[in-house]
């Protein structure tokens, strides 16, 4: 019978101002208050009564008789409960000290990071992170999970490189073959667990599905189910808010959550942490991560995140903001993967999801963020050593991006910045260029809006798009190299 | 797979002379063996100096001759000659031929690696029947000579690789099939559907039913007219838009001068986009269609598809999965149409489903691997 290991990821973001307008003259500490939501705080107490201090306060108890578990908590919770939620951290507090918990490492800001090109600012995220353990907890994590278990061979390595013992990702079909999730793997030379999504998910989605038809799930029932199963060990891991806020305390998940560790055990279950796991094991196999996976919806890869252009075009917007990063706190609190997630535009069980964890309609996410976005760029700019360069290359706010057009109206594409510009240019449709060029649109644009007359001045006369991408592409190199 | 030195013989390019949907695919697999660390030297023609574009290099041609046949042959003359010169100093692995008009340059070079694509027949275009003009012996010659001398041969469905293969009796084991790629970004993007609807006098919640494409016999526009005409009994708000030219247009507008149908006439291509991102369901009512661009366009979009089960899309569209496929008659048509229209839910998945189908199998990476495949068995 294999030992189960538990798992539970805890995080709260700072949402983004749903309000939120550019204001000239705003002191520097007012900012956070002007790109944050008042509504932060709220739901962070309302998280904290319906799920944080009850679901806390049973696996405390359980600790005590000898059940084991694991807590990955995020920096920005940390942080939040600081300010609005002194009693859950001090909560969190005594589960993180107590010898049957393990505290695991993630980015120190829930964020993206590990899908930028360079890795250094993951790194330094999950150096922060792993000081604020050390500085609360008296802890330095040494197993690591990355946001909602993203991963590939890159972050297995990264990782490894920083000294973990171990890493946590999905167990995905594809990746896995005909091979079972219930065994210690290794990628890059560093140890896997992979999530037994079946067993996850059974809490984590079914418990309260009324037209499941093991519904409704108890602990014993649950448990037999572990039990059962075969390999080294289980893994489970899910968001701690399962308890409580996802499923609200009606549903009976604390009373489920209360009886498992005692039916496990009167099984003979034994319960590990993922350092035990890790030690105890050895791995069955290698694997080989290409793609980048994760555990989010069916797809179970980045889609959540980066599956559409307005997605894709934020994600790439607040890579390249780097070089304007003076103020890093801001920058990293807009690297949360939340984000992300809420300019999500999918349908089916997955879209309720998104939709269920979201403040506002996606569309409305995308302009928000972008709008902050440009905001804190344009501040950060004035006190940047290449102004010009940096004022050309700048993300900016939507009603300044360059809306593509044909003669009857706007066909969908729109650029945030020159990089982008350039992107598209090979993707809409050439009469839409040559509707722009007539119109002296590309040089008003690039004039007025980024700035650069020089470069609309190389621009004039072209009429073929690569022609016109190659002098954009020799431009923005040469801008760059100035930020670098 | 180690970088290969290919070449590309086509009468048409993105960036020159543009006739078709010939000078996209070809174009896009140049591109894309490049991306793949390639080195691809693409023959064509063209007025311009020879230049290189997001790294293919561009060879060009301008020939000329008494008719299409004679202009061919030079074209394919000149080709050579050129080709001849940039393999002297570092010899081409292989030599990529599309369609008829390049099958001279092909003969020419018929020792070396060669593949020859089909793109569509001669047969095919003429509405699948033969032709007794001279034009259409001397290219249907030129397609089975082809056939016979290249070492490989691919189509871009199955439905014409059938062909080719009973045409110019080209054998099953030297025949592939390369379907044609879709780049979705370029037809998938953020607009409010309701705004388009309206710019054309169509309530924002009125369902719009799309056709586009050449007002030929081949495409079917006659029986989706008559389908409207049923589908209007059912539900008096659908709406209907015709994109495209054709000998057919006359006709049709007369027969649907009592039907809720707005014939838009060729449209650029930023006008289908709105268009394509507007629409409830995008119908392909062809009577013969040997792969069906506009599946893939309007599956990139995420739009449900109604179409006849014939050629590719018979191949392409899982029914009731990414599409609905209808028999080629007007109640059959109407039939689909309608249960779409009653379904909107329903038509939404199915269109995503089509989406996730060509981010699987329609994009031109996966599909270059396929030709390098293809490659490596032209040696063999």
């Amino acid at each position: 019978m294999p030992p189960v290991c538990i798992g539970f990821e805890v995080h709260q973001p700072y949402r983004l101002n749903r309000q939120f307008e550019s204001v000239p003259k705003i002191k520097k500490r007012d900012l956070f208050d002007h790109y944050f939501d008042g509504l932060n705080k709220e739901i962070l107490e309302r998280v904290a009564e319906k799920c944080y201090n009850p679901a806390t306060k049973i696996i405390l108890e359980k600790l005590d008789n000898g059940f084991s578990c694991a807590f990955s908590l995020s920096g920005i919770l940390i942080e939040q409960l600081e300010k609005w939620g002194k009693d859950t951290l001090s909560l969190f507090e005594q589960v993180a000290r107590h010898k049957n918990t393990e505290i695991i490492g993630q980015t120190y800001y829930h964020s993206i990071a590990s899908c930028f090109h360079d890795k250094t600012e993951f790194r330094e995220q999950i150096r922060l992170h792993s000081d604020l353990m050390y500085d609360r907890f008296k802890v330095r994590p040494t197993i690591f999970e990355n946001t909602e278990f993203t991963f590939n061979n890159d972050v297995a390595a990264t990782v490894k490189d920083m000294d973990f013992s171990g890493i946590f990702t999905e167990g995905v079909d594809r990746v896995l073959g005909w091979r079972s999730p219930n065994h210690l793997y290794t990628c890059q030379g560093i140890p896997v667990m992979l999530r037994n999504t079946k067993l996850s998910d059974d809490i984590a989605f079914r418990f309260a599905n009324r037209t499941w038809d093991m519904y409704p799930l108890t602990a014993d029932t649950y448990a037999k189910w572990i039990a059962s199963s075969h390999g080294d060990v289980i893994n489970v891991f899910l968001d701690f808010e399962t308890f409580g806020e996802h499923f609200w305390k009606d549903t009976g998940i604390f009373d489920f959550l209360h009886s498992l560790p005692d039916e496990l055990a009167r099984r003979g279950v034994e319960s590990i942490l993922p350092s035990e796991c890790v030690s105890r094991f050895s791995p069955v196999g290698e694997i080989n991560v290409s793609e980048t996976i994760s555990w989010a919806d069916l797809e179970k890869d980045t889609s959540a995140w980066m599956g559409n252009d307005r997605q894709r075009a934020a994600f790439h917007a607040v890579q390249i903001a780097q070089p304007y990063a003076i103020d890093k706190p801001i920058w990293r609190y807009l690297q949360t993967s939340d984000h992300f997630y809420y300019m999500a535009s999918k349908y089916g069980t997955c879209g309720e999801v998104h939709t269920y964890f979201s403040h506002h309609d996606a569309d409305d996410a995308f302009k928000t963020y972008m709008k902050v976005l440009a905001d804190y760029e344009a501040r950060n700019i004035r006190v940047m050593k290449n102004r010009k360069s940096a004022k050309t290359l700048r993300t900016l706010a939507p009603e300044q991006a360059f809306h593509f057009a044909g003669p009857t109206g706007y066909i969908g594409h729109s650029a945030y910045n020159l990089d982008q510009f350039e992107e598209l240019l090979y993707i809409v449709p050439k009469d839409s260029i040559q509707f722009h060029i007539e119109r002296g649109d590309f040089s008003r644009w690039i004039t007025n809006i980024l700035e650069d007359p020089r470069l609309a001045e190389s621009m004039a006369g072209l009429k073929e798009r690569h022609d016109l991408v190659t002098v954009i592409k020799e431009r923005r190199e040469l801008l760059w190299s100035h930020l670098k | 797979m180690e970088s290969l030195k290919i070449a590309f013989f086509c009468w048409e390019s993105m960036y020159a002379e543009r006739v078709g949907g010939l000078a996209n695919a070809a174009t896009n697999l140049a591109e894309t063996l490049v991306k793949q660390e390639h080195d691809v030297h693409f023959y064509t023609r063209g007025m311009m100096p020879d230049q290189t574009i997001k790294g293919v290099h561009y060879h060009y041609c301008q020939p000329a001759g008494n008719n299409i046949v004679e202009y061919c042959d030079a074209m394919s003359r000149a080709m050579v000659d050129h080709f001849k010169k940039d393999d002297a100093t570092d010899q081409f692995d292989f030599l990529h031929f599309h369609d008829w008009h390049v099958v001279q340059a092909l003969h020419q070079l018929k020792d070396r690696n060669t593949i020859l694509t089909f793109h569509s027949t001669e047969y095919g275009r003429n509405g699948n029947q033969a032709g007794d003009w001279w034009e259409f012996k001397e290219v249907s010659g030129k397609e089975w000579y082809g056939g016979l001398i290249a070492k490989r041969v691919t189509a871009v469905s199955a439905t014409l690789k059938n062909e080719v293969m009973q045409l110019y009796n080209v054998p099953q084991e030297k025949c592939d099939v390369i379907p044609n790629g879709v780049v979705p970004r370029e037809y998938r993007t953020n607009i409010d559907p309701g705004e388009v609807k309206q710019a054309y006098g169509i309530h924002p919640y009125a369902p719009m039913i799309l056709f586009i494409g050449r007002l030929v016999y081949q495409k079917g526009p006659d029986l989706f007219i008559e389908a409207i005409r049923k589908v209007c009994q059912y539900r008096w708000d659908a709406k209907v838009i015709v994109a495209g030219d054709g000998g057919m247009r006359e006709l049709l507008r007369e027969r649907a001068r009592d039907l809720p149908v707005n014939f838009v006439g060729y449209i650029p291509d930023s006008e289908y986009i709105r268009l394509l991102n507007a629409a409830d369901i995008v119908v392909i009512p062809s009577r013969n269609e040997p792969f069906g661009l506009v599946l893939l366009e309007a599956w990139s979009a995420e739009k449900c598809v109604v179409a006849c089960n014939v050629g590719g899309l018979s191949e392409n569209i899982d029914a009731f999965v990414n599409g609905v496929k209808v028999e080629v008659n007007p109640e059959s048509l109407a039939w689909g149409i309608n249960t779409m229209i009653d379904e909107p839910w329903n038509a939404g998945a199915l269109g995503k489903r089509g989406r996730r189908k060509v981010d699987r199998i329609f994009l031109w990476g996966p599909i270059v691997k396929g030709l390098t495949e293809t490659y490596a068995r032209s040696v063999s």
